[in-house]
C-alpha cells in the first residue's frame, strides 16, 4: 500500500474539513483524486480506518467518512 | 406526564391483532430501557414527532456496519435510552434456528441490551433493539463466541437473504440456501467495510413464487426457474376438474400469456409462450410440476421508495444454471458492482443508475447481450439502439 496515497488522502481530509462539513462519502474522496485508481483509494481508506485516522459515520442507510478527531462525542 | 400514563399507546392495544405495545409493556416491567422506550414513544405520539437522533456509531472493532446508532433527544426525561443502538445480526440462511441457539441469542441480548428484538427485519437480519455504546463490543464478543456475526448496514452489501428453498419447499428450482451462504461468505469484506455509493441488496428466491419478494426489494434478484416444459399429469388434471375446479376460468383465463388450452379432457400448454409465473402450478400442484432443467433468472434494479420511487427488478439473464462454486454468477455480480461503484452518484441505487444512463450502457459495461426477455413492455423501453459507431457503418 502506498504510504504516499494514504498521506495524500489524510491531507485532503484535513483541508476539506476546515469548513463546517466534516463528513464525506467515499465517492467524494475518489473525486478529490481524479488521477488515482478507485480501488487503490478504497484500499488506502480501509487502511486509514484500521489505523483509526478515519472513522465511519453511518445514518443506518448511508455511510460517511470522517477524521477521528471530528467524530461527534455522544 | 406521569411515567405510568400511556393513554395514546393504550389505543394501539385495542382491536383484534396482537400489539407491539403489549410486548413493550411486558418488557418494561423487567428492563428500565424498555420502560423509557415505552414512555418516549408515548411522548412521540403526543408531540407528533420522533424523539430519536439519527446515526453515528457504525460497529465494533474492524467493522464498518452492523450497528445503527440511535440517541434520544430527550435524555433528560428518558436517561435509560440516551443511547439505544440497534445491532443487526446476520441471520442463519433461510431463518432456521435450533431452539438452544435462539435461547443463546436471547440470553446475550438480555445481558447486553433492552431485551427487545425484531425477528426479523426487512433486511432479513435478526434485529436487536437497544443497547448502550459501552456494551457494543462485549455484546459482539459474546455473539461471536456463540457463532453469530453482524450483518450489513449503511453503504455496504446488505446481508444476502434467501427463501427456505429445498429445505422446506417442493418447488425449489435452485439451492437458495447454499447459494445465499456461499455469497455471504464470499462477500464478507463488501458487507463489513462499506465502500459502495449506497446500499446493495441480494435476495434469492428458489422459484417464481418469490417468497422473499426478491423482485421488489433487491438490487440483484436471483429467482429460480426452469428451461424445459412444465411436467403434466393429465390424470391429476382431470381429478382437479372432477373435484370442481373450473380449469378454464381459474387456470387458462388467468394465465398471463394465455399459453394454455383446456378442452374438458386434456390440458395443453404451449411452453414456448410460458413465462414460468407458476400460477397454474400453484393451483394444481399434483397435476403440474416445473420442468427438469432447472436454474435461475438474474434480475437487477429492484428497490423500495426512499430517495426515489420504487422499482421492480429487470431481467438481465433469463436462465443461468446455478451450481457451486457459482463462478459465473459471482463474475457477473462483480462486473455489475464495479460498474455501479464507478458510475453511481452518492445514494444512487443500481436501478436508478440504469434508468439514468440507460440499459444499453449497462449491458455493454457488464458484457451481456440484449435478449427479448429483457423487454419489460413492448414499445415502451426501446433501449436497444444503434451505437454511434454502428450508425456510421450503416450510413456508408
Amino acid at each position: 500500500m502506498s504510504e504516499d496515497l494514504k498521506a495524500k488522502i489524510t491531507e485532503l481530509f484535513r483541508e476539506k474539513s476546515k469548513g463546517d462539513k466534516k463528513m464525506f462519502y467515499i465517492r467524494d474522496v475518489t473525486k478529490w483524486l481524479p488521477g488515482e485508481d478507485r480501488h487503490a483509494i478504497q484500499n488506502a481508506v480501509k487502511e486509514l480506518l484500521d489505523e483509526e485516522v478515519l472513522k465511519y459515520w453511518s445514518s443506518g442507510s448511508s455511510t460517511y467518512l470522517i477524521l477521528t478527531e471530528f467524530f461527534p462525542k455522544e | 406526564m406521569a411515567k405510568t400514563d400511556t393513554p395514546l399507546l393504550d389505543e394501539l392495544e385495542k382491536g383484534k391483532w396482537p400489539s407491539f405495545v403489549k410486548d413493550l409493556k411486558q418488557a418494561a416491567e423487567k428492563n428500565p430501557m424498555a420502560k423509557d422506550l415505552l414512555h418516549q414513544l408515548e411522548l412521540s405520539y403526543k408531540d407528533k414527532i420522533g424523539h430519536w437522533k439519527h446515526g453515528g456509531i457504525v460497529g465494533v472493532k474492524g467493522y464498518g456496519s452492523g450497528v445503527i446508532g440511535r440517541y434520544s433527544d430527550r435524555p433528560d426525561l428518558f436517561p435509560n435510552v440516551q443511547a439505544f443502538h440497534t445491532m443487526r445480526v446476520n441471520h442463519p440462511t433461510g431463518w432456521f434456528y435450533k431452539t438452544d441457539t435462539l435461547r443463546k441469542l436471547c440470553d446475550i441480548w438480555d445481558k447486553h441490551g433492552s431485551g427487545l428484538t425484531n425477528m426479523h427485519g426487512s433486511t432479513g437480519d435478526a434485529i436487536l433493539l437497544g443497547t448502550t455504546t459501552d456494551h457494543l463490543q462485549s455484546c459482539f464478543d459474546d455473539l461471536s463466541n456463540a457463532g453469530f456475526d453482524l450483518g450489513g448496514s449503511g453503504s455496504a452489501l446488505r446481508t444476502p437473504s434467501a427463501c427456505v428453498g429445498p429445505a422446506r419447499c417442493e418447488w425449489a428450482c435452485i439451492d437458495s440456501l447454499d447459494l445465499c451462504y456461499n455469497l455471504t461468505m464470499t462477500y464478507q469484506d463488501q458487507m463489513h467495510r462499506p465502500m459502495f455509493p449506497y446500499k446493495f441488496k441480494i435476495k434469492i428466491s428458489a422459484c417464481a413464487n418469490d417468497c422473499v419478494a426478491a423482485i421488489a426489494r433487491s438490487d440483484l434478484s436471483i429467482i429460480g426457474t426452469w428451461k424445459d416444459d412444465i411436467r403434466i399429469d393429465q390424470k391429476e388434471v382431470l381429478a382437479c376438474a372432477e373435484a370442481g375446479m373450473n380449469i378454464q376460468k381459474e387456470v387458462c383465463d388467468l394465465c398471463p400469456t394465455r399459453c394454455m388450452e383446456w378442452n374438458g379432457k386434456e390440458l395443453k400448454i404451449y411452453d414456448e409462450d410460458c413465462t414460468r409465473c407458476m400460477h397454474c402450478i400453484n393451483l394444481m400442484p399434483k397435476a403440474l410440476r416445473p420442468g427438469k432443467e432447472k436454474g435461475a433468472s438474474i434480475l437487477v434494479g429492484g428497490k423500495a421508495p426512499i430517495v426515489r420511487g420504487a422499482l421492480l427488478s429487470w431481467v438481465i439473464v433469463p436462465f443461468l444454471k446455478l451450481e457451486p462454486p457459482y463462478d459465473e454468477l459471482k463474475s457477473l455480480i462483480e462486473r455489475i458492482q464495479d460498474w455501479w461503484d464507478e458510475n453511481a452518484k452518492s445514494r444512487e441505487r443500481l436501478g436508478e443508475l440504469i434508468q439514468r444512463l440507460g440499459m444499453r450502457v449497462f449491458l455493454k459495461a457488464v458484457d451481456l447481450p440484449a435478449v427479448p426477455q429483457m423487454v419489460k413492455a413492448p414499445r415502451t423501453n426501446p433501449y436497444v439502439f444503434f451505437w454511434p459507431e454502428d450508425l456510421k457503418k450503416e450510413v456508408k
